[in-house]
């Protein structure tokens, strides 16, 4: 019951803050904060197992459900005061909480089809609403406004295929029509591969997989940092926990076959090695941001390749924790450009220096994104790439731990360098004292002190932006060290 | 063969061509509501009420929004005309049809399986070849051709909103048909999803609109402006150039 009344606030709240955003965008972002930490309450309290049917349909609260209910809606209680620090139009707050309202009650049921048409759904609002404010703020619409043509689109499509291939799957004529997962005919096999491979597809279309990738490396250009995380790793990462789930359980491991094994391989090692060699070369932050969600698409996609419990608990554990570390690192770089105003390497020497506060944050999540053994996404990443691969899984481990070590690497080299002219420019990253309340704190009447409160936070914005980001990586470290927590039986209620 | 079911897959098409082809607006968001609405309809034991109010409700919502979205744009309509699309819509069917068929022969073959089964319901065996489920196929595969262009060739506006929407409709129309009944919370995804595509579209031809108008005003400022991409094809009708009739 408390996953249905977290979903539905979430999606009430959600709803009305789009509404109301363009009209009244501070009313929508005080919402949408506090919904966020009522719906934190919510997930807190959440059992780790519960289940529900309503009108016939029955829900299944899970580990899975309840890690991602608390480490979204908890990023998303972060984001949306950063929200209110960086200003422009409120791009997280609506569609983030519609994408977790979905995102819930898709992992939750029991039926595949409804949860692909709802997440479809919950994927439009998300690049629909920061994709539109994005093409009115930028300053090329025309182009913008095509590729938020192509996201939705993206998005629709992915959603309305594997919609076909479950359909097909539920069909007396589909691939467990005959005989089920463990037939021996070779049409029927066949017909098992198929399914695999357009299921794969779909995700591949919906995260922007290489050669997919096009729509989404546009669409993370010509919007805020901050409305990434839901229209691209959180709402992904439903996706991806719904397709795979389904293809566990209505597929199995015996539906990749050399050929399909081949393909997934070879689609998720691509996103991998191009989009960590893009992340690498590019010198703009956002594009480092965008090509590193690639890549770690590409290493949730090696799922599909085995379909094991193992493979799949690992895929839930890599999808929850790098959604958590890519939405704290998408908060750092809202945070380094609204503060700044720079978005290249070469603009921001010596940002850590300036910016303590940033420097921790970016330093933490930094060992999130790579983790160390015994870590749940080291371990995560390391079982997804061994599954797929076989022998060469180790050293391929190592080579995609490094790929983040040197992309994030360069950032944090650049902090330490010497302070460059933007930058010093900039408002300072160190908490200071503006003498707004001139009796000092401990003497004068309260109500001076009360009253000072607004001009020091307005003189402290940086530095308490950058404390949110911190608050955001220490969940990106927490939720790193310690994955969605189901093991191989948390996955969704399907 | 239930005559009902094929007089609503008559109608689908026929919104559908409407739709597409005509060069009312009016006529437009007429059309598109019959199709919308008769996929609505379109079942075999009807579901609950709550359940017909809950599709019918989102397909007119569906509809209005597109309506509104076409309110003082660019008209768009095909050019290929009502027969045009009327022949490739009823190919489509007659397409769709043939891969009901097909796979009805592959279900007789190999067992009722883990989908619907003779129960009567769509996509059951039914002892006449047409059953429900080649219907619902027919139609899908219809409105999937006639929605298809518009959403992959047109340009930014109402034809491209509404491609989407038929496409959309489509789908949901060949899953009914190929998977069998949905469950009640898979009918609400489904009516979401109908009119979040709806909405999305309808926004996204609001935008191009206002992207075209602003451009166009910025032309005039300046006669060297290069020619805009992304501008909704101008209604020659509108400006009072010759005009030639779509066959």
């Amino acid at each position: 019951m408390t996953l249905l009344l977290l979903a539905s606030l979430a999606l009430g709240t959600g709803i009305a803050t789009v509404l109301i955003g363009d009209a009244r965008p501070s009313v929508a972002l005080v919402l949408g904060a506090v919904a966020s930490l009522v719906i934190l309450g919510f997930a807190l309290a959440m059992p780790p197992e519960e289940s529900v049917v309503l009108g016939g349909v029955g829900f299944v609260g899970t580990p899975l459900v309840r890690a991602m209910a608390v480490a979204w809606s908890a990023s998303l209680a972060v984001l949306s005061v950063l929200e209110l620090g960086v200003g422009g139009r409120p791009t997280v707050v609506g569609p983030s909480l519609i994408g977790l309202a979905v995102a819930c009650v898709a992992l939750a049921t029991l039926d595949p089809a409804a949860s692909v048409a709802a997440l479809a759904a919950g994927g439009v609002v998300g690049v629909l609403v920061p994709g539109l404010y994005g093409w009115l703020e930028g300053p090329t619409p025309a182009a913008r406004l095509s590729t938020t043509s192509r996201g939705a689109l993206a998005v629709i499509g992915s959603g309305l295929l594997a919609l076909v291939v479950i359909a097909w799957g539920a069909s007396a004529a589909g691939p467990l029509g005959s005989g089920g997962v463990v037939s021996e005919d070779p049409k029927a096999r066949l017909a098992l591969g198929l399914a695999l491979v357009t299921m794969v597809a779909a995700v591949a279309i919906r995260t922007g997989l290489i050669p997919f990738h096009v729509w989404a490396a546009r669409f993370m250009e010509g919007v805020s940092p901050l409305a990434i995380p839901a229209a691209f790793t959180w709402g992904s990462a439903a996706f991806v926990l719904a397709a795979v789930e389904w293809s566990q359980v209505a597929l199995g491991p015996t539906a990749a076959g050399d050929v399909e094994r081949l393909l997934i391989i070879g689609l998720g090692l691509a996103s991998v090695v191009l989009g960590g060699l893009a992340a690498m070369f590019h010198d703009d932050i956002e594009h480092v941001l965008g090509y590193s969600i690639l890549a770690d698409a590409g290493v949730a996609v090696l799922a599909f390749a085995s379909l094991e419990p193992e493979a799949v608990a690992a895929a839930r554990d890599w999808l929850v924790a790098s959604a958590t570390v890519k939405t704290a690192l998408a908060a750092w770089a809202a945070v380094v450009r609204a503060t700044y105003g720079g978005h290249r390497l070469a603009e921001l020497g010596g940002w850590a220096r300036h910016s303590p506060g940033l420097g921790v944050a970016f330093a933490v999540i930094f060992v999130a994104a790579i983790g160390v053994p015994g870590m749940a996404l080291f371990e995560a990443r390391s079982t997804l790439v061994t599954g797929a691969l076989g022998g060469l899984g180790g050293f391929l481990t190592i080579l995609v731990a490094a790929m983040p070590a040197i992309y994030l690497g360069r950032i944090g080299l650049a902090g330490l360098a010497p302070v460059a002219v933007a930058i010093g420019a900039g408002p300072s990253g160190r908490p200071r004292w503006t003498a707004g309340r001139a009796a000092g704190w401990s003497e004068g009447p309260f109500a001076q002190a009360v009253r000072a409160i607004p001009a020091e936070v307005r003189a402290n914005r940086a530095p308490l932006m950058a404390l949110g980001v911190v608050a955001l990586a220490a969940m990106a470290l927490a939720t790193a060290i310690g994955g969605a927590g189901g093991g191989p039986g948390g996955g969704s209620g399907s | 063969m239930n005559l009902v079911l094929v007089a609503i897959v008559l109608a689908i098409g026929a919104g559908a061509v409407v739709a597409v082809s005509t060069r009312e607006p009016a006529a437009t968001a007429i059309g598109l509501a019959v199709c919308l609405v008769g996929a609505a309809l379109f079942a075999d034991p009807l579901p609950s009420a709550s359940i017909l109010g809950v599709r019918v409700v989102a397909a007119l919502l569906a509809a209005a929004l597109i309506r509104w979205a076409g309110r003082g744009g660019a008209r768009q309509y095909s050019p290929l005309g009502w027969p045009g699309e009327a022949m490739l819509a009823t190919a489509a069917g007659v397409a769709g049809l043939g891969i009901a068929l097909g796979l009805a022969q592959i279900s007789v073959a190999v067992g009722p399986g883990v989908g619907p089964g003779g129960d009567g319901a769509l996509g059951g065996m039914a002892p006449s070849a047409v059953t429900g489920m080649a219907l619902a196929i027919a139609a899908g595969c219809s409105l999937l051709v006639v929605g298809g262009a518009p959403l992959v060739h047109g340009r930014p506006g109402i034809r491209r909103a509404m491609g989407l929407v038929l496409v959309t409709q489509a789908v949901l129309l060949i899953r009914i048909g190929v998977g069998g009944a949905a469950t009640d919370l898979e009918e609400v995804a489904r009516a979401a999803l109908l009119v979040t595509v709806a909405a999305g579209g309808a926004a996204l031809t609001r935008a191009a609109a206002f992207a075209a108008a602003a451009r166009r005003g910025g032309a005039e400022d300046d006669q060297d402006a290069e020619p805009d991409a992304d501008a909704p094809r101008a209604d020659p009708s509108r400006s009072g150039a010759p005009t030639r009739r779509p066959a």
